[in-house]
């Protein structure tokens, strides 16, 4: 029977080498090392800190107070503020648009961005058509607007260029219509939008490995199987993040809908974020428009986080 | 250095660094939200400096919305500006309500006394038995019209109503749009609803201010019947322009409805006030009605910790003494009531006169008069009737604005 010589465990080796001296140096050197972290992080934590998580905390606060104008801010309303949106018609029109907008601002920008990224791949001149695309994107969101306003004035670009194709006049309001006001500013969302879906999905195509398409190929798939079966479950993570992307703005777009919307009289372009700033900074309810705030707050929170836990599925489908 | 080198050396920089600290300490500045009159301000805070020796600038809040969250937090924290300028009417007394704003009957008492301004002007500015406010400039609402146009038509200053709407009939006849009115920026469908509503029934006018009088009443409903009739007879220019003033000045329309500040930027776009246009007021429609027009004057007000110190109640009394009016008027083409100083232009001394020889009264203006809560809602709608301008829509406008009317004015009682 063979003789095996006494084995330490790795316990017996750490006491002999003496693992209490190791483990204290070790956390001493775990609380330099935690201080020098803290030091370098603390202008970012400060700044979180300050310009995002205070106001966050101050608006929560604001919303359960009886803050109009000048007074009320150091009394309590409880949920009063959030009493009265339910039912109120401005709220719920504001809801209504607001989904509206949130559900063009997905479907055009990803069909069409993805559309323009994958006719652009290897197409003559396509870097210069990309530039071009993209460019509306590094515009500020109120001169895009302002811009625009002029295109669909009644004597406008749009009108003009409607007039030499028909060959006789036209005077559309495309921005004073109920019926024309919503796609107008759509279109002009899209507009700036698709640049970054198209770079985004141009990334997410040229980050699929070739050996799964050469593989299919070579077991006969067409070309549209290989997309249905490979390249949109590979490209599927950066269509969440498009898609994260477009709930985030389509909630918060506010500079479109105000600019573009100020000579319509009706209710089409009151989305959440213009009644929230009307409510505030018009009316002076900053009360009840920090409840607004907060009720944006939660959508946009359980959205992001539904689509998050979305993508670590695909995360994990894809790995 | 010896000791009494050092000592005195102390000395002179510590006198140096309290002479720099009072000066700053000193220094006066207007807070206001008038982005577009930001240079013309400054120019009356140079001559006040020069005046006063006391530092006076102007630091502008703009869009009014950002303004009015300045001063809604600041007052809310016990802690508004000394001097700033503001509104009339709904907003200007909750203003007061709030106890932050100083009386100044003291000041308008050596205003009047002076012989510089009128009572009329000081009860402007007057809530209960106090005045609370100086004018940083008083428009009158007038009617500019063109005087080629007025040539080409055969036509002049009309003195009676059947003249007036004569007067567009014959313009409409010569192929010239009478009356330039749009909706640009939002805020301007209120401009010809008052001024008919005024001209025709201006008891109604002010009752709809204090909900005694119902937006879907007979006065109200007649001021539509007028305006959808002139929309329909083609008296107006297309409601979607965005640029009116110009409009005017480009002789699209013949006739301007507006606030005599516009006479200045009627004169930037190129017509030469008295020679190329002119100005009335409107006439009543019944002619036993006194002569009226509608006011518009923004204030300067003191915060009460303002109205304690003297180089903030010396810059106030400057801005509308004859040097500080006739300073504002050459740089911003406004008056602010002065008597005694020089008129902004020609157009606003012939309508002074008149105003003087008829006794003309003074009526709020809707936008400044309708509670602050109401405005932007009920501008739409009225913004929404010039766009459709038919009797179907008024009739739709009449009952939403009321609903809008009685549902504030419910939560009052």
């Amino acid at each position: 029977m063979a003789h095996f010589p006494h084995r330490e465990t790795d316990l017996q080796l750490m006491e002999r080498i003496g693992w209490h001296q190791v483990k204290a140096v070790e956390n001493r050197a775990m609380k330099r090392n935690f201080w020098k972290a803290f030091a370098f992080m603390s202008p970012a934590i400060v700044l979180v800190c300050g310009l995002l998580l205070m106001p966050v905390v101050y608006n929560i606060y604001f919303s359960f107070t009886k803050w109009k104008k000048f007074s009320g801010l150091d009394e309590f309303a409880g949920f009063s503020n959030y009493a009265r949106l339910p039912g109120n018609p401005y709220f719920d029109a504001a809801f209504y648009n607001t989904a509206i907008w949130v559900a063009a601002s997905i479907v055009f920008p990803l069909a069409i961005g993805f559309g323009l990224a994958v006719f652009l791949r290897g197409v003559a001149f396509g870097n210069v058509f990309k530039n071009i695309i993209f460019l509306p994107r590094i515009l500020a969101p109120t001169a895009v607007a302002v811009i625009w306003f002029h295109v669909y004035a009644p004597h406008g670009v749009l009108n003009s260029l409607l007039a030499l194709v028909m060959g006789q006049p036209v005077d559309i309001g495309w921005l004073y219509q109920d019926n024309t006001v919503t796609p107008a500013i759509i279109a002009t969302f899209v507009w700036q939008s698709v640049g970054l879906v198209m770079v985004l999905v141009l990334l997410g195509l040229s980050a699929i490995p070739k050996d799964p398409l050469e593989a299919a190929r070579v077991d006969g798939a067409t070309n549209a199987q290989a997309f249905w079966h490979i390249i949109l479950p590979l490209l599927m993570p950066t269509l969440v993040v498009v898609t994260i992307l477009s709930v985030l703005s389509g909630f918060t777009t506010f500079d479109l809908l105000w600019v573009m919307g100020v000579g319509y009289p009706g209710q089409r372009t009151l989305s959440l974020a213009v009644y929230m700033y009307f409510e505030s900074f018009q009316k002076g309810s900053w009360a009840f428009g920090s409840a607004i705030a907060v009720i944006i707050g939660i959508v946009v929170f359980s959205v992001t986080w539904i689509q998050t836990v979305m993508q670590s599925r695909v995360d994990r489908m894809t790995r | 250095m010896n000791f009494k080198t050092k000592l005195l050396s102390l000395a002179f920089a510590g006198l140096m660094s309290a002479s720099v600290v009072s000066a700053y300490a000193a220094e006066v500045t207007l807070v206001h939200d008038k982005a577009f009159w930001a240079e013309a301000l400054q120019k009356v805070g140079d001559a006040a400096t020069k005046a006063t020796g006391v530092p006076m600038k102007q630091n502008a809040y703009s869009p009014p919305e950002q303004y009015k969250a300045y001063m809604q937090s600041s007052v809310a924290a016990n802690d508004p500006p000394d001097i700033f300028t503001w509104w009339t009417g709904g907003v200007y007394e909750e203003l007061i309500k709030t106890g932050a704003v100083a009386e100044l009957d003291d000041i308008w008492a050596e205003m009047i006394k002076s012989g510089e301004f009128s009572e009329g002007v000081r009860d402007f500015y007057k809530v209960g038995d106090h005045v609370y406010g100086v004018p940083l400039h008083l428009s009158r609402w007038i009617v500019l019209y063109n005087k080629a146009d007025y040539a080409k038509a055969g036509i002049s200053e009309p003195k009676t109503w059947a003249e007036f709407v004569s007067n567009a009939e014959k313009l409409k006849a010569a192929g010239i749009t009478p009356f330039v009115a749009t909706t640009q920026d939002g805020w301007r469908g209120f401009i010809w609803f008052e001024e008919i509503m005024l001209r025709t029934n201006p008891e109604a006018y002010m009752g709809l201010h204090t909900g005694k009088v119902a937006y879907d009443s007979e006065p109200v409903r007649n001021a539509f019947k007028i305006w959808a009739d002139w929309y329909a007879k083609g008296y107006f220019s297309d409601p979607r322009s965005t640029e009116e003033v110009a409009d005017f000045a480009k002789g699209k329309g013949s006739m301007n409805l507006i606030g005599d500040w516009a006479i200045g930027l009627v004169e930037k776009a190129g017509m030469k006030p008295g020679a190329d246009f002119d100005a009335f007021i409107m006439p009543n429609m019944d002619p036993a009605l006194p002569s009226s027009t509608i006011l518009e004057g923004g204030p300067i007000m003191l915060s009460k910790k303002g109205m304690a110190k003297p180089e903030v109640v010396n810059a106030l009394k400057y801005f509308v003494s004859v040097d500080g009016a006739n300073v504002w008027a050459a740089a911003s083409g406004n008056a602010l009531g002065n008597s005694k100083a020089n008129p902004p232009n020609v157009i606003v001394k012939k309508i002074n006169d008149d105003v003087a020889a008829m006794k003309t009264a003074s009526y709020p203006r809707w936008w400044e008069a309708v509670p602050a809560d109401l405005q932007g809602e009920m501008v739409a709608e009225l913004n929404r009737f010039m766009l459709t301008p038919t009797m179907e829509t008024a009739e739709s406008v009449m009952t939403n604005t009321q609903k809008l009317n009685a549902a504030y004015w419910a939560d009052k009682q």
